[in-house]
Formats: C-alpha cells, sequence, structure tokens
C-alpha cells in the first residue's frame, strides 16, 4: 500500500463522526437509528473523553431533534444532525421548515428501506423522498467522501444559507471499515471559515419572529430560496477544489470516470458507483467503450452540466436504487427531464438495480451494459432480475 | 483481491472477528474492506461478515457471491443458503465439536471443523470463541502472519488478553501442524 498520512480504519459512520469532530459544531442534536446510530455513539465518545466541544442533545425523537437543529441554527450556532429512514420521514415537516428558515443544518442520513415491510437494507427511497424540501442534497461513495463532503458540507451550506443533507448507503458505506485517511485540525480551522451569519436570534433583542405573513412575502421566500439553490453548484465545486488542494481529493457536483468517447455512460449515485468502476474497466479491457457518471449532487441537479456531459453520447444507462411506485426510478426521471428538448440526447434506459438492497455485482452491470447496448429506450423504467 | 465471508449469530463476535482480520491484513500493508450485514441486530440472528484484502484500494460496494474462505461460527447456519456461497476451492473453518467426516454429506467442499467452545473452556474463555477461531482461520488462510494476528488481538481484546491470544495461537498450531500433514 502506497504511504499515506494518518491512515486510519474507520467505518463510513464513523468517518462522518471524524469529520463532524473535525468542523467544531456548537450543536448537535441527535437521535438513534439502526444503521445510523455508530455516528451518534462515536460522537457521544468524543464528547465524553473532551474532543468535542459541542452541547449534544438527545431528544425524545427525530422530530424534536430537527427542532432543536432549527432553533439552534437560527441563533448563529454551527448545528449537525444525522438520521436514518423512519427517522428522516419523521422529521419531514421540520425539514420544510428549516430551509424556509434558511438554516444551515448540516445532516447525514445513512440510507434504508423505510416500513412497511420492515427492513434495514441500503435503499435511497428515505432521503429521494424528501427531495422538494428545499435542502442541498449529496450523495457519498465511500467512507473517505463521507468525512470530506462533511466538512465541506458545513462551509457550502452556511455560506448560501441552506441546510444540507448528505446521505451514504446503509452497510455497503456506514459498515464499512476501510482505510479512511483524517485531515489534521489546523487543515480543517484553516478550510472552514468560523460561522458568523449577519442575522441571528438573540434573546437581549425584544423581537418577535414567526409571525404569519402575505402571500407575497411567502413566494417571495421561494424565489429567494431558488436563488441560493442557482449558487449551489458552483460553490460545490469550488469547495470541493479548495479540499483537493489541501488534501489531493477534489470534488465537483458530477464525477466523470472514463467517460472519453464512450457509446454508454452509467449514471447512478452512491454506493453503487464503486461496483460501476470495477465493470467500467473490465468493460475497457474487453474493447466496450462504457464510462460512469457519478452524480454527487442531487439537489439542485446540475441540469446544464448534465446535458453537457451526455451530449452525443449514444446510450445511458441510469441504475436506480429506489422506486417510486406508480413512477418508476427517480433518477431516470429526473435525468429523462433534465435532458428534455435536447437535439444530440442519448437514448436513456431507466434499471431499478438494486431496489431495496439487492445485490448488484460488477458482472451484474457488465452484463445490462451488454443487454441495453442497442436497445430501444423504454419510457418507464424496468426492473433488474 | 481475496474475498472471505464469515457468518455467525449476533452477540458470538462475527462481526468482531471480521475487522479483527482485516486490522491485521491492514497492519501487513493490505488495503482491505470489512462491512456486517444483519437483518436486525439482536442476539441470536444471522449475521454476515464480508472482507475483502487487496493490493490496491478496494471500490466494489456489493455483496460476495464467491467467497475463497469461510469462517461458521456456528454449524446450524452451514445450510444450503450459505454453502451456495463456496465453491469446491471455498475453504470452509466451521466451530463445530463434529468431525471432519460428518461434514462429507455437505457436497464437494473442503469444511474444516474446529471445536472452538472446548478450546475457549480449555483457556478460561468460557464461550468466547473468535480468538480461538480465528488462529484455525489464519491457519487456513496462510496470512496474515500469527504474531500480526496476535498483536491485534493483544490491543483490542477488552478482557483477558493473554488468554485470548493463547487460544489463537493453539488453533493455529493445531491447524498448521495438520495443514503440513496434509
Amino acid at each position: 500500500m502506497k504511504e499515506k498520512q494518518n491512515l486510519q480504519l474507520l467505518s463510513g459512520n464513523h468517518a462522518v463522526s471524524w469529520g463532524v469532530k473535525l468542523a467544531r459544531p456548537h450543536v448537535a442534536p441527535l437521535y438513534p437509528i439502526t444503521p445510523q446510530t455508530p455516528i451518534l455513539e462515536k460522537l457521544t465518545e468524543f464528547h465524553s473523553q473532551g474532543e468535542l466541544d459541542a452541547e449534544l442533545l438527545t431528544p425524545e425523537s427525530e422530530h424534536s431533534a430537527m427542532s432543536a437543529c432549527v432553533a439552534a441554527s437560527l441563533t448563529g450556532a454551527r448545528v449537525f444532525t444525522a438520521t436514518s429512514s423512519q427517522g428522516l420521514l419523521l422529521m419531514h415537516e421540520l425539514l420544510h421548515y428549516a430551509s424556509g428558515a434558511r438554516a444551515p443544518i448540516v445532516m447525514f442520513n445513512v440510507n434504508r428501506t423505510p416500513g412497511s415491510p420492515w427492513a434495514f437494507w441500503p435503499d435511497q427511497i428515505d432521503s429521494l423522498s424528501q427531495r422538494d424540501t428545499g435542502w442541498i442534497k449529496m450523495y457519498s461513495e465511500s467512507p473517505q467522501e463521507s468525512l470530506d463532503t462533511v466538512i465541506q458540507a458545513f462551509r457550502i451550506a452556511e455560506k448560501l444559507a441552506l441546510p444540507l443533507m448528505i446521505s451514504h448507503d446503509a452497510f455497503y458505506v456506514s459498515h464499512a471499515v476501510e482505510p479512511v485517511e483524517l485531515p489534521q485540525q489546523e487543515l480543517v480551522d484553516n478550510f472552514l471559515p468560523a460561522y458568523n451569519p449577519e442575522l441571528r436570534l438573540d434573546t437581549s433583542l425584544g423581537q418577535s419572529f414567526g409571525a404569519p405573513i402575505d402571500q407575497a412575502t411567502w413566494n417571495r421566500s421561494r424565489r429567494e430560496a431558488g436563488e441560493a439553490m442557482a449558487r449551489v453548484e458552483n460553490e460545490v465545486l469550488e469547495t470541493g477544489k479548495a479540499w483537493g488542494e489541501l488534501t489531493g481529493r477534489s470534488y465537483a457536483a458530477l464525477e466523470n470516470y472514463r467517460t472519453e468517447a464512450a457509446d454508454t455512460i452509467i449514471v447512478t449515485m452512491g454506493s453503487m458507483c464503486g461496483t460501476v468502476r470495477d465493470a467500467v474497466d473490465a468493460l475497457r479491457d474487453q474493447g466496450t467503450a462504457v464510462g460512469l457518471l457519478k452524480v454527487r449532487q442531487f439537489r439542485p441537479l446540475p441540469v446544464q452540466t448534465l446535458r453537457d456531459s451526455l451530449a452525443g453520447i449514444p446510450s445511458v444507462l441510469v441504475l436506480d436504487r429506489n422506486y417510486s411506485p406508480g413512477m418508476g426510478g427517480i433518477l431516470h426521471q429526473e435525468l429523462k427531464s433534465a435532458l428534455f428538448g435536447m437535439r444530440d440526447a442519448p437514448r436513456v434506459h431507466g434499471l431499478l438495480a438494486g431496489v431495496g438492497g439487492v445485490n448488484v455485482s460488477s458482472n451484474k452491470i457488465q452484463q445490462l451494459v451488454a443487454e441495453y447496448a442497442d436497445a430501444k429506450p423504454s419510457n418507464d423504467s424496468v426492473w433488474v432480475e | 483481491m481475496r474475498e472471505i465471508l464469515i457468518v455467525g449469530r449476533g452477540g458470538q463476535g462475527a462481526q468482531t472477528a471480521g475487522n479483527l482480520l482485516a486490522r491485521a491484513f491492514f497492519g501487513e500493508g493490505k488495503y482491505v474492506q470489512t462491512f456486517a450485514t444483519y437483518g436486525g441486530a439482536r442476539r441470536g440472528t444471522p449475521v454476515t461478515s464480508s472482507l475483502r484484502i487487496d493490493d490496491q484500494a478496494i471500490r466494489l460496494r456489493c455483496d460476495i457471491e464467491c467467497a475463497s474462505a469461510l469462517l461458521c461460527f456456528d454449524d446450524s447456519l452451514l445450510d444450503e443458503g450459505f454453502l451456495a456461497r463456496a465453491d469446491s476451492k471455498t475453504k470452509i473453518v466451521v466451530n463445530s465439536a463434529k468431525s471432519r467426516e460428518s461434514f462429507r454429506d455437505y457436497g464437494d467442499f473442503i469444511i474444516l471443523p474446529i471445536n472452538g467452545k472446548d478450546i475457549a473452556r480449555q483457556n478460561d474463555m468460557g464461550k468466547v470463541v473468535n480468538s480461538a477461531l480465528l488462529g484455525a482461520f489464519i491457519a487456513v488462510l496462510d496470512q496474515p502472519q500469527l504474531e500480526t494476528m496476535c498483536e491485534v488481538i493483544e490491543q483490542t481484546a477488552p478482557a483477558k488478553k493473554q488468554q485470548n491470544v493463547a487460544a489463537c495461537r493453539q488453533t493455529f498450531q493445531m491447524f498448521n501442524d495438520s495443514l503440513q500433514a496434509g
């Protein structure tokens, strides 16, 4: 193994906790849920050892945890929370509130199947069903990326006054223990400016907030959130570049892997990107021109960059580890919408692969590429057997 | 890339065994990835720990469909579903008081039983079998080195460090001797 500094064996969840500790949040309201709990456990361990100088709150539910996040954030505190599946769904009402109040909370979600039926498998429908709540949404492929992204997330969210949710898949990332490079505290302190919002709640000021407003003001609040959303992709790119200059690991909203002169590009999010890389290398070795377009930033969807990346590509396979009953794979539908009206748009095949955590191997992906090379696209997403 | 599966019942230490083995390979300069999957975090239900070892960074994020080696904490878990993830070359170490011959009916597999409970008891370890099983398993894997494994056990065992190390050494020796004898 090549020499790397400060390489430690960490699970994806513990890598998140390390990233949070290095980002020095002031407040972290948390509620346990499988498979997120190791994030909470590690943070409480850091706290008990005096290594995390934050106020940890353990309220009675995720709904209360998110309520506490909103209030704390509006006082000008740097705020973190983590959850999964049912917990995220219980927060739903407050997710809208957080974005409307422009509270730059950073939340980590571990993607897990929601009940019923009851299960704990990796599936992204929990976070994707929150797509219209006004949060920035990012998906991580690996423990290292989860650590790097949670640190970058505070810079992005606080700069734009928007809440940001990062998700990684249950087990394949959350519980995967592997070598992770830990950045030094000094590096993170220099990278992450102190959070100092212009406006904040202050008990020494006798003012009232939260009163009902008129239609036009509510309307304006959403237009302003939309304007902030329009700045996200560039902020993600600038922040990812700045991180790369310090650590050698750069990030952007999308990542192209071996897409040069590709006949087929696979588009997906989260843990499956790793397996797709392996499949791409195997297929390239056999002379098949295939690449990966990884969607790291899902909301706002980087529409123009997606169009530029896929212009002139004959065929696109979208691998969705989620299913919206009556509609299909969410990334498939989003991509079709993003590419609408393009003169040289690719044939887009939507494949429901890995829904409910079923296994998607490198061999399976290679078979799918062969199977769909010349196939006619269907408007509907297709179940992969 | 080597792909290994460890299966046990919740609370037996299969996940810990996967993590310790990964730590030992990592200590010898390998890239590793280990993850546990379980239907629900409670004692008694099956837990599978998957382990990949390679000289390059590991990118795969999917299940191991056919392992080169299996460690089974409980012979009642050695069923068709589990053996579907093995082939005739897979080396299978199983915690069992039964003889090697009694596993012949399972099919064309290399099944090597070790009485982990007996070894644990001999070393004042009660029912805690994972160090005993790891000793036998690394002898079969031929990696990592016994000393690396013992070092990891000593660093991480929450109690009875010397007894854990002794159990690991004892089964390693037993398996090493019998493997050399053919």
